[in-house]
């Protein structure tokens, strides 16, 4: 599913709204503090067109509530702002050494063929790259299991892919703007 | 993702609602087109295909007495399910959602046993995240239809458990999800509950290798979770680029649209703006009276029509050439004096 112009309609509304707070400060005069201003509005929209309902989508409002609560407030006002800034995701802990030590126990137990250990090799890579993926999407630690997890990434791709399409487009514009 | 599909009877008119509904994500759409995929081309799909199984009436007797297990604690192949009951933010858009998947797995399993109708039944996925019931559901499932041999139970809210056996539908509100095991294959509850999770996980996968360009020789699955993580960091990283490049360029945070805008032509599903507050300082730049400024709505005349030249905003356009500007919006920006 690529996204649709109707999603880049709506994230461009939204990440308007969200510039729109910052523009009566005047601290916005050095490069850095506009950059930070358009990522942060940019992914608060982002996130903010899903309305709650996927994980990353929440993980990313809260992180940017980190950062300035504020504009997640005015930006997600009627989206139930207070419970999504104010959750707390559940967390999985796991506590490596005990679960290493276990493994290592089971695995001299297990008398192991040559088919057996390629494929548990195969599962470790799978699992490391799973990690991996956990890292890089925004809430992915929260993600009990793995199905969920590749459903999550798959909409936050569609939704990157939009923001990715609309700022690039606002840029090209603007670029072309400032050359006349 | 065009969803033209055929409408072929009281089955696929739910469908078609729901396929209408604007409140769909793009993950509930996705899964209908696999559904409708199904409906259309049984043959298709590999994930349900249809076999003789031998030891299904064994399964049948140790499965059903087989107890399911309490409360939300959910297990792992029902983790979808238990992410969202207890991330539920608006009940109401939640038991939408849910209401149409559940449908729509209605839907798809009884096209299969119509498909299937001589050979017995396999092993049926049913995703648990639907599972989510309350009364709306319930009544809902009254009105799916009876499928001769293989009929479903949905389980209410808190005892889905691992079991597998026949699929049976009832429209009482304590059900069972049944499912059979395929003919060579383990009937642990584990395995099947296992090889269910397997199937969903490489369904989805599916998808991303349609998403994530360049995919499409990758088979496996480190592989393409290779490919999926490099997309997702260089999308990100296109994002910090692209926002630095834009504090660069334009002084001011909000990039004066104007600027943007008043060259270019937009194609009609975008930007429809009839009713934004302009920024009040545009207006006053363009030398307005200063309560229309505070008042906050612009209303125009209309007026001659605004002519536009290239068009970088293509992207939203999808190909289509510019048919419809809302007239206010025109008018808005030709009186900025471009």
């Amino acid at each position: 599913m690529q996204p649709t112009s109707s999603m880049n309609e709506q994230f461009l509304k939204k990440w308007q709204m969200g510039l729109q707070i910052f523009r009566p400060s005047i601290d916005n005069t050095s490069v850095s503090e506009r950059k930070r201003a358009i990522k942060l509005s940019a992914d608060v929209a982002m996130a903010s067109l899903r309305k709650g309902t996927t994980c990353w989508s929440r993980a990313l409002i809260q992180k940017a509530a980190t950062e300035d609560s504020f504009l997640v407030r005015q930006m997600l006002a009627g989206i139930k702002e207070e419970t999504l800034i104010n959750r707390k995701l559940p967390k999985i802990v796991c506590h490596r050494k005990i679960v290493r030590r276990s493994k290592k126990i089971l695995m001299r137990r297990k008398s192991r063929s040559a088919m057996e250990e390629v494929t548990a090799k195969a599962k470790k890579l799978v699992k490391r790259k799973t990690k991996g993926l956990r890292n890089v999407v925004p809430g992915g630690e929260f993600m009990s299991n793995n199905v969920l997890l590749i459903q999550e990434t798959l909409d936050y791709i569609v939704s990157l892919q939009t923001q990715v399409n609309v700022m690039r487009s606002i840029v090209d514009a603007a670029e072309a703007g400032v050359e006349r | 993702m065009m969803m033209t599909m055929m409408m072929n009877g009281g089955e696929a008119t739910e469908a078609e609602l729901f396929l209408n509904c604007d409140d769909m994500s793009v993950l509930e759409r996705q899964r209908v087109q696999l559904n409708y995929h199904q409906y259309h081309h049984p043959g298709f799909e590999p994930t349900l295909p249809c076999f003789f199984p031998n030891s299904s009436k064994m399964n049948v007797g140790e499965v059903d007495s087989f107890l399911p297990s309490a409360g939300l604690d959910l297990p792992e192949i029902y983790g979808e399910l238990h992410g969202d009951a207890r991330i539920s933010v608006s009940p109401g858009n939640i038991t939408t959602e849910s209401e149409n998947s559940k449908k729509r797995k209605f839907g798809c399993v009884d096209t299969e046993t119509k498909v299937c109708n001589e050979k017995k039944k396999m092993m049926m996925m049913m995703d648990r995240e639907v599972a989510v019931e309350e009364e709306e559901e319930e009544e809902k499932s009254k009105v799916t239809e009876q499928s001769t041999r293989s009929i479903m139970k949905m389980k209410e809210q808190n005892s889905c458990s691992n079991d597998s056996s026949k699929v049976t539908k009832d429209s009482q509100r304590t059900d069972y999800i049944h499912v059979r095991a395929r003919r060579g294959q383990a009937t642990d509850s584990h395995s099947i509950a296992e090889r269910a999770r397997r199937e969903k996980i490489s369904e989805r996968m599916k998808f991303l290798q349609d998403l994530v360009p360049g995919c499409e020789k990758i088979t496996g699955k480190a592989g393409m979770l290779d490919e999926i993580i490099n997309y997702v960091q260089s999308l990100q990283r296109q994002v910090e680029f692209l926002s630095m490049k834009l504090a660069t360029v334009s002084p001011r945070v909000d990039f004066n649209i104007d600027d943007i805008f008043a060259k270019e032509v937009v194609s009609a599903p975008m930007m429809n703006l009839p009713n934004t507050v302009m920024p009040p300082h545009m207006m006053v730049n363009s030398g307005y009276p200063h309560d229309m400024v505070n008042s906050g709505y612009v209303h125009f005349n209309p007026m001659q029509q605004v002519v536009t030249s290239s068009d970088p905003l293509s992207c939203f356009n999808n190909g289509q050439s510019a048919t419809m500007w809302d007239s206010d919006v025109q008018n808005l920006y030709s009186n900025l004096g471009v």
